[in-house]
């Protein structure tokens, strides 16, 4: 009896701190109901489900790994994941060197007036919705009168007007292609304030030793800015594989299957299918490959050291 | 330094004009009727067509008060819900705190799409299939988890003796929060709301996915079947497109700081 009452008193001593802070919890609230029943409550059904031949309604019968069996043989999955593979390294491509070149250029305008404009004009086209972007380029592929193929023959390349979105071989890159110069976007921002962030003195040092241009890029700029730049790798990794909107507008995975996306794929075998159990199951995987990817980015791209 | 500054001056502007040029033809062509865009895609001509805007705004009047009420609650929302409980991590040192607040960070490791299929048959469930509500939360939730990690760090940045000072008066805790923390906040709530809002005024896989029919459509899914008759053509579609877009712009050029500090805070954070 006396070595119960004499252990210290943990189950208490937690469950007065929980009193005590009975407020904190209070305020907690509305944000804990709202994350688990709008989004971790649907993230472990999607885990279970994929599990299960469910059509949403009255099917809902356990088939073990029967739906990961089925996206081993999948070929609509062996293109998707292939399609945004080849994007995403694309758009990593193109992230890491124009946007970069137009921070650096913005950054070392001495023209103060002209500056300020461009930092400004350059982010304005990440305010227009990305819906309308795509409508744009849908308008401008269209056919034989589309901007696309007109301003080919306004430049006397007439041979080369194409069916850009109707041909398998140059659907995905015209896909690619919305947005060029893909100059104007959030990478110009994040390149553009890691650059405002690097010390004066660092530039002064570099003047001092009679750094030119491209050594002050290598020695100073690039080393500063491993933070944004595994940012912009994290960012173009996780669009990339998501995306959705572009090919669902211009080719809706067509032709045949040739732009089909994990995310399209997901879209079409629930909503059109009525297959939300296999639907589940691609999204799991999406999950893990994009779980191990930014893992991978995140081990190998180190953050900027810092400089005191 | 000078060496080189004007070739620096011109490419970046060349870029600049490079980048802008389709936005360029947008407008240009949104003025003119089909016969006009072929004659001559790349110039303004006259005579303007306004009656483009006009029709095209018909046609989506209706969605874009659908979209600002989506937009307004879905604001609401995450103010709401991330500012109380930034408060709280800010505030107390409370058992289970770091738990809590991984549980809301994780969030933003789970890609929308992975969700996408079971959150739909949630929000039916909850009777929100085709409602503005049921396009309002999804989203709302997802930008909760950055906005309590951007406003915790803030509301930890306020001195520490102001919530002592305030607690010596004896001001309870639900007043210092509305009377002091709040009122102090406006940047960083300015920011939240502006993130979340441009991210749901833009959400259009949730919106195709929950909504049907033209009840409760949102812009966004309303600009991709705006048609014009055949003399207007695409020019109703193409201002369908730039009245879609003025909302936001309007907002980015009456608030640029908390627009720019938002998009690089936010993708810093996250």
């Amino acid at each position: 009896m006396n070595e119960v009452a004499y252990t210290p008193p943990r189950g208490n001593g937690l469950l007065r701190r929980i009193r005590k802070n009975k407020m904190a919890y209070a305020f907690l609230l509305p944000a804990i109901l709202l994350l688990s029943t709008i989004k971790y409550y649907p993230f472990f059904t999607s885990v279970v489900e994929s599990l299960f031949d469910w059509n949403g309604v009255n099917i809902n019968r356990f088939i073990g790994f029967g739906n990961y069996a089925e996206l081993l043989g999948d070929e609509k999955i062996r293109v998707a994941f292939a399609n945004v593979f080849k994007i995403s390294t694309a758009t990593i491509a193109i992230q890491l060197t124009l946007p970069l070149l137009a921070a650096l250029l913005v950054f070392r305008i001495r023209n103060g007036t002209l500056q300020n404009f461009l930092k400004v004009g350059f982010i304005v086209p990440l305010v227009v919705p990305m819906m309308v972007l795509v409508l744009l380029w849908r308008w401008m592929y269209s056919g034989d009168f589309g901007l696309v193929n007109q301003l080919l023959e306004a430049i006397g390349l007439a041979g080369w007007k194409h069916s850009w979105l109707g041909d398998p071989s140059t659907a995905l890159w015209a896909i690619v292609f919305v947005g060029f110069p893909w100059v104007a976007g959030l990478p110009f921002l994040l390149y553009l304030a890691g650059l405002q962030s690097i010390s004066s003195d660092l530039y002064e040092v570099a003047d001092l030793e009679g750094a030119g241009p491209i050594r002050r890029l290598l020695s100073i700029e690039l080393p500063l800015l491993a933070s944004q730049i595994r940012l912009v790798l994290m960012y173009a990794v996780l669009q990339a594989f998501q995306l959705f909107e572009a090919p669902y507008i211009l080719t809706n995975g067509g032709p045949g299957i040739s732009t089909i996306t994990p995310a399209l794929h997901i879209y079409d075998q629930a909503f059109n299918y009525g297959r939300f159990g296999y639907a589940s199951s691609i999204g799991v995987l999406l999950f893990a490959v994009l779980l191990a990817l930014t893992l991978v980015i995140q081990r190998s791209v180190k953050n900027t050291d810092k400089i005191d | 330094m000078r060496k080189g500054s004007l070739s620096v001056n011109v490419t970046a502007v060349a870029l600049f004009a490079l980048s802008m040029f389709p936005f360029y033809v947008m407008v240009v062509s949104a003025f003119k009727h089909q016969m006009q865009i072929y004659e001559n895609p790349w110039m303004f001509a006259a005579p303007f067509h306004f009656d483009n805007f006009s029709e095209a705004f018909r046609q989506i009047r209706v969605p874009i008060v659908n979209s600002l009420l989506v937009t307004t609650i879905g604001i609401a929302v995450t103010l709401t819900a991330s500012a109380t409980a930034a408060y709280a991590f800010a505030k107390y040192d409370f058992p289970f705190k770091n738990l809590a607040f991984t549980f809301m960070i994780m969030l933003l490791m789970i890609p929308g799409f992975v969700i996408l299929v079971p959150q739909f048959i949630n929000i039916k469930n909850l009777g929100m299939y085709n409602t503005i509500i049921g396009q309002a939360l999804p989203p709302a939730a997802s930008y909760t988890a950055m906005g309590v990690l951007l406003m915790r760090t803030f509301f930890e940045g306020l001195s520490r003796s102001l919530y002592e000072a305030a607690e010596m008066e004896g001001a309870s805790d639900v007043r210092i929060f509305s009377r002091i923390v709040l009122p102090l906040s406006k940047p960083i709530l300015a920011t939240v709301a502006i993130m979340s809002g441009l991210q749901i005024w833009n959400n259009f896989v949730w919106s195709l996915v929950v909504t049907t029919g033209d009840k409760v459509k949102p812009v966004i899914l309303a600009i991709t079947t705006i048609a014009g008759n055949i003399n207007q053509g695409d020019g109703v579609k193409l201002a369908g497109y730039i009245i879609a877009s003025l909302p936001l712009l309007i907002l980015f050029f009456a608030a640029t700081k908390p627009f720019v500090s938002g998009l690089t805070q936010g993708a810093v954070k996250g």
